[in-house]
This record gives structure tokens, sequence and C-alpha cells, in this order.
């Protein structure tokens, strides 16, 4: 049981900074990025390719990070040209162009077998032990990253970010650079999903192309908004819910005696109406964003 | 004002993605294996305690129809066991969790298994993308996993716990490339989907081509999805071989197969891998007199289980991936029986002891020092009258 517990909240952990990377994107910034799994994928692979030519993972996400950050800095650039909506469907268009070359490059990504057997984290120990030491890493990782992203959001930065969301106009016209605001935030959240990412071909031990599919950023998409878009605690707290969602409903099937197929058909059914619940009672998510009002009353 | 727009936005978000989420449940629709004709046999009453093994399958996902074949396959092994004499004097059970088609929860599925239902050995899954990192965690568990669906031969290297009753691709290549040797073709075009399944077959069969002497003249890996495939065609026909190498399913292999036709591709020996898997979608007049192999559900064996399955749920196969499940349940309770005990362990040194002597539904199911089945039945055939005929 101890062992099943430690596997959901590493999962969780993993979503969990996936979330607070898109939340600052679509949640603080107002950029509808539908190609977030692209940086995951960046990530991903960068340390499963460098492990099976038996370079350390460290540098496997110290390489993830720089690509994904200048990825992310040029589909951050990219919004100077195009507005709001072409953006959202470039940063799909992205993601499809990061699965297909994933795809193509059998010799350097393994085509569409992937990649498999990519070593884990704290390869020394075993059993509980090991997964208790990978739950401590990625648990004390997603702090790291919830300092980060709460900072962002709090500080000067982060309320020019809001004003770039609701009134990209307004913000040029105060003489932020708004293009430069962008870029900078997508590397911040494209470093952040590649560090996710990362975590995530260790934890699963395989990454392909399938992974990468658009499905992917959806689910994340779901996390945010359930847990309230534009607020970094609601970003963990979707994670969170959405996860326990997922694998709490496994044990619905040992109280009901159904047979396997119907029991996962209702689950996921079950799955849909919560959220579905939780969208249309707490419209704003369960911890909504708070836009500082004080400062304007004073 | 911006908590209104930000509302509107939020719920405008969410409504289609919740519904983008639910709807990754379609694939299982409402008549699930549960639905059978005629009950299966009553367990035999001596029996006392219970046996359990876990199983991972799509239930759900884009693969939830080979899942609930799978779990037809677990059911009739089960009760055929349980309607015995059970597992040392024990009734079998089968935990069966769903992979939801993806490795994330194809692992929580088996961590839920292990670390909760304690069980000793594992079956499953169904894509090698998500059968390979669950026996890899299985290994390091030290729990035992039969994979009754994957073909990659990245499962060779899983583990000496880690075992399958489904031949891989340098099994089904060999004998492919063995029939296409002895037929007299010396240059083959191969058109197959871009991905893991396709690329498998491509490498096995072109290895083994070659070694036979035969030369391949373009390999093609289609996108899945696509409306048309003339380029690809053009391409395997302006390579000029000997003969034409495809496996296809599914909507593109309706496609796929009209236009071999109307390009003129059949004029030369079309061969199709796994043909049951497109011909009879197929447009009769655009398939008709194409040879290709199939696995052989015909043995002694596999026709009283196949007629126990029609009578179980009043239907055909829908996939051929029901028999290897049946068989890896039915190995692996031979296995705990000889072993003695549900001792992981001894159940991974019992196996392939008791393969040599196993009659599956599919065939023998000889498993080699990697623990993979090193032989499967497979048959040529050819398609007459619309019919496929095997030769």
């Amino acid at each position: 049981m101890v062992d099943y517990l430690l596997g959901v909240g590493i999962l969780a952990a993993v979503y969990a900074i996936n979330a607070l990377s898109l939340n600052l994107q679509v949640g603080v910034t107002g950029l509808l990025n539908f190609g977030q799994v692209a940086f995951v994928g960046i990530g991903a692979y960068s340390v499963a390719i460098l492990d099976s030519h038996g370079v350390h993972w460290a540098v496997g996400f110290a390489v993830g990070g720089i690509i994904a950050g200048v990825a992310g800095a040029l589909v951050g650039r990219l919004g100077r040209t195009l507005s709001s909506d072409y953006w959202a469907i470039a940063t799909l268009a992205l993601a499809e162009l990061v699965r297909l070359v994933a795809l193509n490059q059998d010799g350097f990504t393994g085509g569409a077998q992937g990649l498999s057997a990519v070593a884990g984290l704290w390869t020394n120990l075993s059993g509980t032990a090991r997964d208790t030491a990978t739950f401590a890493t990625i648990a004390a990782l997603l702090v790291v990253t919830y300092v980060v992203a709460r900072r962002v959001r709090n500080g000067q930065y982060g309320r020019v970010l809001v004003l770039i969301r609701e009134n990209p106009d307004l913000a040029a016209s105060l003489r932020h650079d708004v293009v430069s605001a962008k870029a900078r935030v997508m590397a911040l959240s494209a470093v952040m999903a590649s560090v996710c990412g990362g975590f995530y071909a260790m934890y699963i031990s395989f990454i392909g192309p399938s992974q990468l599919l658009p499905f992917a950023t959806f689910l994340v998409f779901t996390m945010v908004v359930v847990g309230g878009l534009g607020n970094t605690t609601g970003a963990v707290v979707g994670a969170l819910l959405i996860t326990v969602l997922y694998d709490g409903t496994r044990f619905v099937r040992d109280w009901i005696d159904i047979s396997a197929d119907q029991a996962a058909g209702i689950r996921i059914l079950v799955i849909g109406v919560v959220l579905l619940g939780f969208l249309l009672v707490r419209t704003q998510g369960l911890v909504p964003e708070k836009v500082r009002t004080a400062h304007a009353r004073r | 004002m911006h908590l209104r727009r930000n509302r509107t936005r939020a719920l405008g978000l969410a409504i289609p993605l919740v519904l983008a989420l639910s709807m990754s449940a379609c694939g299982s629709d409402s008549d699930g294996a549960s639905t059978k004709k005629s009950a299966l046999p009553a367990a035999n009453s001596s029996l006392k305690g219970e046996i359990k093994i876990g199983a991972v399958l799509p239930l759900t996902g884009t693969n939830a129809t080979i899942g609930k074949d799978q779990q037809r396959g677990i059911e009739l092994a089960v009760a055929k066991i349980n309607e015995g004499d059970g597992v040392l004097g024990k009734k079998l059970v089968v935990d069966i969790e769903d992979s939801q088609g993806t490795a994330d929860a194809a692992i929580q599925a088996a961590k839920k298994l292990v670390s909760v239902g304690k069980v000793s050995a594992v079956i499953g899954e169904y894509s090698s993308g998500n059968s390979i990192p669950m026996q890899q965690y299985l290994q390091g568990q030290g729990v035992v996993g039969v994979n009754p669906g994957s073909s990659s031969i990245d499962l060779r290297s899983t583990g000496e716990l880690q075992f399958s009753t489904i031949g891989l691709d340098d099994v089904a290549g060999k004998f492919t490339a063995d029939a296409l040797t002895e037929k007299g073709y010396k240059s083959i075009a191969i058109l197959a989907p871009n991905n893991s399944y396709g690329t498998g077959i491509v490498d096995s069969v072109s290895a083994a081509f070659e070694a036979n002497g035969g030369k391949v003249t373009t390999s093609g890996l289609y996108t899945e999805g696509q409306s048309d495939y003339r380029q690809e065609l053009n391409r395997l026909k302006d390579s000029e071989p000997d003969a034409y190498v495809v496996t296809t399913y599914g909507k593109d292999g309706t496609v796929i197969n009209k236009e071999i036709f109307e390009l003129g591709l059949t004029d030369k020996p079309v061969f199709d891998i796994y043909m049951s898997q497109d011909v009879p979608d197929a447009d009769p007049k655009s398939v008709e007199g194409r040879i290709g192999m199939d696995v052989n559900s015909t043995s002694a064996d596999g026709q009283a289980y196949a007629d126990l399955y029609e009578q179980t749920y009043g239907e055909n196969f829908i996939s051929s991936f029901n028999g290897y499940a049946y068989d890896a349940v039915t190995l692996l309770a031979e296995g705990i029986e000889s072993a003695g005990s549900a001792d992981s362990a001894a159940i991974a040194a019992a196996l392939p002891e008791v393969s040599k002597t196993y009659a599956g539904v599919t065939g023998p199911v000889v498993l080699d020092a990697d623990g993979q089945r090193s032989e499967q039945p497979y048959v040529i055939a050819e398609v007459k009258n619309g019919e496929i005929v095997p030769q």
C-alpha cells in the first residue's frame, strides 16, 4: 500500500510541476499554450537520449532545460507577429513538430519504439526506500518550483504579466516591453516543464512519441482550470486532485462486484462527472485567483 | 469586470476539456466483456482459498477493443481452471486493472496490484510502449510478468522474471521472410504504419529477408489517419520489386487496399502480414487473390477454444489477442502448480520447463532462454471469393 501511495505522490508532484508551468503561461499571462507537451518532451528526451549514451542524468536535465528554455523564448517572441488565437494554434503545431521529429529520427530518439530502460533516480536503493527517496526528491523540486512561480506571480514582473493578460495595449502604452515579458515567462515555464519531463522519463523509465500526443497537454489544462486559473496554489491543488481522482477511483471496483471492463468505463465516467461538477459549482476553480484590490482602493 | 471574464474564460476552456477527457472512455462500448450469451461454468465447490494473480489491460482508451478481448481470454481461462481442480487446490482469481492505454496509468495499475493486492505475477499489456516499462517495474519488484500482446524485441531484455506468450516481431518476421523466399521472390517493397508495431515488423522482416539473400527495394512507413496514401504506394511501385509486402489495419487499411487496387499494384503479388486485420474490411475485389500470413487458430485445442468463445460471447473472435491472454493465464496456473507455491522466483523457474509440454490454444508456447515464445504456428493463406482460405 505504501509503495502505491508513494507512486501516486510522485505522479501528482510531477504533474503539479507541469501545472505550475502551464499556469504561469495560461493563467497568469493569458498565453494559451496548447503545445505544453513539447517542452515536457524536450526534457524527457534529453534525459533519455543522454542516459542511453551513459551520460549522468543531471547533464540531461541541464541540456533539456537549455533547449526548452531557448525554444520557449522563441515561441514567446512569435507572439510579436501573431495575435493570441493564432499563437495558440502555432503552439499546437510546435508540439506536433516535436512529436514527429521524435517519431522519425530513429537513430537518435528510438523512433516509434521510443527509448526504454531509462535509469531512474536512486538506483543504489531498492523497494520502498527507493520510492521514498524519489518522492522526497520530486517533492523538494516541487517546493522549489512553487516558490519560484509564486515569487514571479506576486512580484512586479507578475503584475506586468497580469496586465498583459488583461489589457496588452495598456501594458505597451505604459512602456512595458510586452514581447520580452512574454518571451521571458515562456522561457521560464519551458524550463520547468522540461524538468518535469525529465523526471517523468526517469520515473516511468520510458519515453516514446505516443506520450507526446495533444491529450497530454489537455490533461494538464484540466488540472490548472479545476485548481483555479491564475492561482499558483490552485495549480498544485488541481494536479493533486486529478491524480488522486484517477488513482483513487481504482478502488471503487473492490467494493462493487462488476466486470473489469465495465468498472473501467464507469471509472472514467465518474472522473468526468466529478470534474464537471467541480467546474459548475466552482467556476473559478477550487482556489480562485486573487487580484490585489486593496492597492486600487487605497 | 475581469472576474466575470475570467469565469467565462475558465468555463469555456474547461467544458471542452472535460468532454475530451471523458471521450477517451468511449472506446469501451456498453456491450462489455461480461455481456455473455451463455454463462461460464461455475467454480468447483471443493476449492478452498484463493490464489491471486494480476492483469493490466487497456480497458479504456484507443485500444479498448483489444483490452476487452484480452479480458475475455482471461475469463475463459479462469473459468476452465476453476471448473476443474483449480491451482494447488485453491481457486484462481485474476485481478484486472485498467491501463487506460497509457504508460503512467499502466505503471500505477501494476503498482496497485503488487503493492496493495500482493500478487506474485502480472499479465499485460498490449502496447509495447506500456508493456516494456511495466515489465521493468515488475522486475524491480521481483514479480513475474507475462506479456500477452506486445511484440517489440526490446521485451527480450526486461529481466529473468519476465515472459511472453506471444511471438515477438523476430519470430513473425522470420516466418514471413522464409515464406517470401520460398515463393521465389528476390526483391520486396514493404509498407507498414509508422508506429512501434509497424517499425518492428519492417525491421524484422527486412533483416530476415536480407539474411535469406533477398533485397528490400524500399520500405515505406505511413502516417496513420490520412485520407490518401497514393504517394507512399507510388513509391513502392516505382521501386519495382517482385512482390509488395503490406501490413495495415483499421480505417487506414480500407483506404490503402482500395488504392493498391486502383494504382494497379495488384498486377504483382501482394503479401499481407496479419491479413485478418484488414482483408475483412476491404472491398472484396481489391483483395481477391491476395496472399498473406496470420496466426493459426485452427489447431485441435484452438478449435475447441474458438467454439467455447463463440458459444459464450455469441460472436467470433474480435481480435487474435484473446488466445494469448488465455495462454498466459493457463501457463501461469501450470507454473504455480508445478512450483508448488505462488512464490515469484519459483514460478519463474518453473515456467520454461512447463512451457515445453504446454499445449496452448494458440499452439505450442515453448519459452526460450530469454523467456520469450520461441515458436508460434502461423499459416499462409489466400483470399478466394472474398474469404481467407489457408493454403
